[in-house]
């Protein structure tokens, strides 16, 4: 086991995980060391990898500087420096065709196909939305998409063709969250009529996953007949199916039927649903977060504030997103006459807790 | 939110409760496929059971177990939509935004005692002032609220529905005992604006016997409008049908028709959306003459997670309303026209009212434009017709000319009761087609 740091709080060794990490080990260079970095959310040291083992020439094979450039990318964008990302990038604006296994027969003796991770060719689409450039994302993306498309039409394996269409359903997901943030709806709602008629049969709980978010963006621009009869289609399918997956899309049916209460201003009721997924799964945080705002619509703005300090305390790890900070904030700041200081301690715990790229500009301080 | 009054022990905090939105924001999360090896590893034989295992440990990772204590799901993709960004988070809202004529005014309004102190006896009141009136929202001057401890609060939520335009003040006062035994007074004041969300232009045109009435929505709001209902409500009398465009074939798909509502969508700062509606008199007319009240338009929009707004229009004015005396047609028109031929044109008039009209006269009344006509009475240029009956017909050949070769119109055949010395509308244009002799 090559972990380069002792102090790593990872779960309990076992077989699996030992086999995954000689397996990442395998593949590339101290590979299950980046990897155990970026689950920590310790992107500057990852920078501070990278970098070390550019200069000290640690990588023999091009694959590794690609996987190593990777991940060197994905810490840069999630330290919100585009611009270092961006330029990391170059190579895939320059064309990805040179990086294949036939250019480097030495290396790779009869191995074929392009040795460029994925996520360089999203993350290139990505980062102009990231600068302000969200045409340029939205045509690199549909450009993307298409290039998978030609991929899709091609005769190929069972496990590459299973690859590719997740590739495709990823992009479109994407795509869909741009339009998605511009509200944008009615395209969105024609990028959901494909993904949801690709969804399989034999994958429930996507599909309800796929039909419970197809009902929040009809919520959004105000088509509660539309959410209503798209969460239906969710009780259906809990209805059919058996096994381990229920439990999952139990929780899910509950915060949709809170969600219906909650446009109908029943907020008594939303905070029902909520605490029985709560009461089911105590790390459900959309289930938390919402039911705290139900509170606050109830006039409880008190207990409100305890449910989301809470949560930070018992399952920090889960519950310590900015979106969550936003809201607890925005309690604060209603609640307290002097909030900066409640919003300071709040900062500190912060600080000592969360991962690299946490956005801390959401405490509004 | 306003400052505080260092002299007050209490405060009032404010916030608008309008309704929650959903986070949206594209994650940074990935399949490890994605990541740590080639895009083309799975492709043909080169895949090995190893990569395999790669494909399905990923696959089993997805579950997020309370003892995970990494921030794993901040990087690791689990369910593939998460991409889209869309949790089911919901956000409070972050600030006041604008508000517009038709919607409901909510807020949360919170009173804190930041003294060491507890305050006595509270009678606090909330309203809203326009520049036309007050409205009360909140008053507790019969039940004054018994006390708010030291650090403590009292909240309570206010709603109003927003019905004029300009400038609005929310007004917030607490009369109340602190530490002293004199009463102490706390006024607050926020003030926001009330805009017009919509303009409302209609046009309405009479073609024969229906009346049709278009309505053109403009939206003058910073975002999208969507539009839950616009129905007209006709005055009595009248009747309404809204007419849609026919929905093309390809896109009449039953599995999905139910489940997507196309939604009618009203682009921010001007987009525009049009209605049109066909206007029956549902009964005979009467005999009021004069200016026609069509009915007005009720209108329903909603924003993010259904917050409604209400506006409905002043009644829509048709035309004027004028009965008609007489009714002049064509009855007959030869379907071959010879160019310089004369050809008999047979036409009747028919006598609406209720008592013998006429006698008439009959001729081709000058154009307005500068064009010659082409079409013209041959022979006489006049012809007189006798009185007719209450409720009767009289049938009548005009014997016309025309002087030029295709497509031309007869117009302009106008009728005048030389008694009641009226010229009644002219009979609208008749095309016809005039072919040359050879």
């Amino acid at each position: 086991m090559s972990l380069s740091n002792p102090d790593a709080q990872t779960t309990n060794v076992d077989d699996q995980n030992l086999d995954s990490i000689k397996l990442y080990n395998d593949l590339c260079y101290d590979l299950s060391s980046l990897q155990e970095l970026a689950c920590r959310g310790a992107w500057r040291s990852i920078l501070d990898k990278v970098s070390q083992a550019r200069s000290r020439s640690l990588l023999s094979k091009p694959h590794e500087h690609l996987i190593y450039l990777s991940y060197n990318a994905i810490a840069l964008t999630k330290l919100r420096r585009f611009n270092e990302a961006v330029a990391e990038l170059d190579l895939v604006e320059k064309g990805l065709d040179i990086y294949r296994y036939e250019t480097y027969p030495h290396h790779y003796p009869n191995r074929h196909g392009s040795m460029a991770p994925f996520v360089l060719r999203w993350l290139h689409a990505e980062l102009p939305s990231r600068l302000g450039k969200r045409q340029e994302t939205l045509d690199r993306f549909y450009v993307l998409l298409q290039f998978i498309k030609e991929k899709l039409s091609n005769n190929l394996g069972d496990e590459s063709r299973k690859v590719w269409k997740k590739r495709e359903a990823l992009v479109i997901n994407s795509i869909i969250s741009h339009h998605l943030s511009h509200r944008e709806f009615g395209v969105c709602l024609e990028l959901m009529k494909e993904l949801i008629s690709r969804e399989s049969t034999d994958r429930p709980v996507a599909r309800a996953i796929l039909m419970s978010k197809l009902g929040y963006i009809q919520m959004q621009f105000g088509d509660l007949e539309g959410a209503r009869g798209s969460f239906g289609v969710i009780e259906g399918i809990v209805n059919e199916e058996k096994g381990e997956s229920i439990e999952m899309m139990k929780n899910l049916v509950n915060r949709n039927k809170a969600l219906m209460f909650m446009v109908e201003k029943d907020y008594a009721s939303a905070v029902r649903e909520y605490q029985e997924c709560i009461d089911r799964d105590g790390s459900d945080v959309v289930a938390i977060n919402n039911k705290a705002l139900c509170l606050m619509y109830m006039r409880d703005l008190s207990d409100s504030i305890k449910v989301m300090e809470n949560a930070l305390e018992r399952i920090p790890t889960i519950a310590l997103k900015e979106t969550f900070v936003v809201n607890l904030c925005s309690m604060y700041e209603l609640a307290y006459v002097n909030h900066s200081d409640i919003k300071k301690t709040l900062s500190s715990w912060i600080a000592r807790v969360a991962p690299d790229d946490f956005d801390t500009s959401c405490t509004r301080i | 939110m306003s400052s505080t009054q260092s002299l007050h022990s209490l405060a009032f905090r404010v916030m608008r409760l309008c309704r929650p939105t959903f986070h949206v924001e594209t994650p940074l999360q990935f399949d490890p496929c994605d990541v740590v090896v080639g895009e083309d590893l799975f492709d043909g034989d080169s895949s090995s059971d190893a990569h395999r295992h790669l494909l399905r440990s990923q696959f089993a990772s997805g579950d997020s177990s309370s003892s995970d204590l990494t921030y794993r799901n901040r990087f690791v993709l689990s369910d593939d939509s998460d991409a889209m960004g869309l949790p089911g988070l919901l956000v409070l809202p972050q600030s006041f935004g604008a508000i517009y004529l038709g919607e409901t005014f909510c807020s949360y309004i919170s009173i804190n005692n930041s003294s060491n102190f507890d305050v006595r006896d509270i009678i606090i009141k909330s309203e809203i002032q326009t520049e036309r009136q007050r409205i009360m929202l909140v008053d507790t001057s019969k039940t004054p609220v018994e006390s708010i401890r030291a650090g403590g609060r009292y909240d309570f939520i206010v709603e109003h529905d927003v019905k004029e335009l300009g400038a609005h003040t929310l007004v917030c006062t607490a009369l109340y005992y602190d530490n002293d035994t004199e009463r102490k007074y706390l006024p607050q004041y926020f003030k926001f604006m009330v805009a017009n969300p919509l303009s409302v232009k209609t046009k309405v045109r009479v073609v024969q016997e229906t009346t049709f009435l278009e309505t053109c929505l403009e939206n003058n709001t910073k975002s999208n409008l969507f539009m839950d209902q616009v129905e007209f409500e006709p005055a009595p009398r009248w009747s309404a049908t809204i007419l849609k465009a026919d929905v093309h074939h390809s896109e009449k798909d039953g599995h999905t028709r139910e489940i997507f509502k196309p939604p009618i969508l009203i682009r921010a700062g001007g987009g525009i959306y049009n209605y049109l509606y066909s206007l029956k008199m549902s009964s005979a007319p009467t005999k009021v003459e004069g200016s026609n009240v069509l009915g007005k338009l009720q209108i329903t929009w909603r924003t993010n997670l259904g917050e409604p707004g209400r506006l409905q229009t002043q009644q829509i004015i048709g035309n004027p309303f004028t009965r008609k005396e007489i009714d002049l047609k064509a009855v007959k028109v030869p379907s071959v026209i010879i160019l310089e031929r004369p050809f008999l044109v047979h036409l009747s008039l028919t006598n609406l009212t209720g008592k013998k009209l006429g006698p008439f006269r009959v001729w081709l009344a000058l154009s307005d434009s500068k064009e010659e006509k082409t079409v013209v009475i041959s022979g006489l240029q006049r012809m007189d017709l006798p009185a007719v009956e209450a409720f009767e017909s009289l049938e009548f050949q005009l014997n016309l000319v025309c002087a030029k070769l295709g497509v031309q119109k007869i117009t302009g055949i106008t009728v005048y009761d030389t008694m009641e010395k009226n010229t009644h509308d002219p009979l609208p244009d008749l095309d016809i087609f005039v072919d040359s002799d050879l």
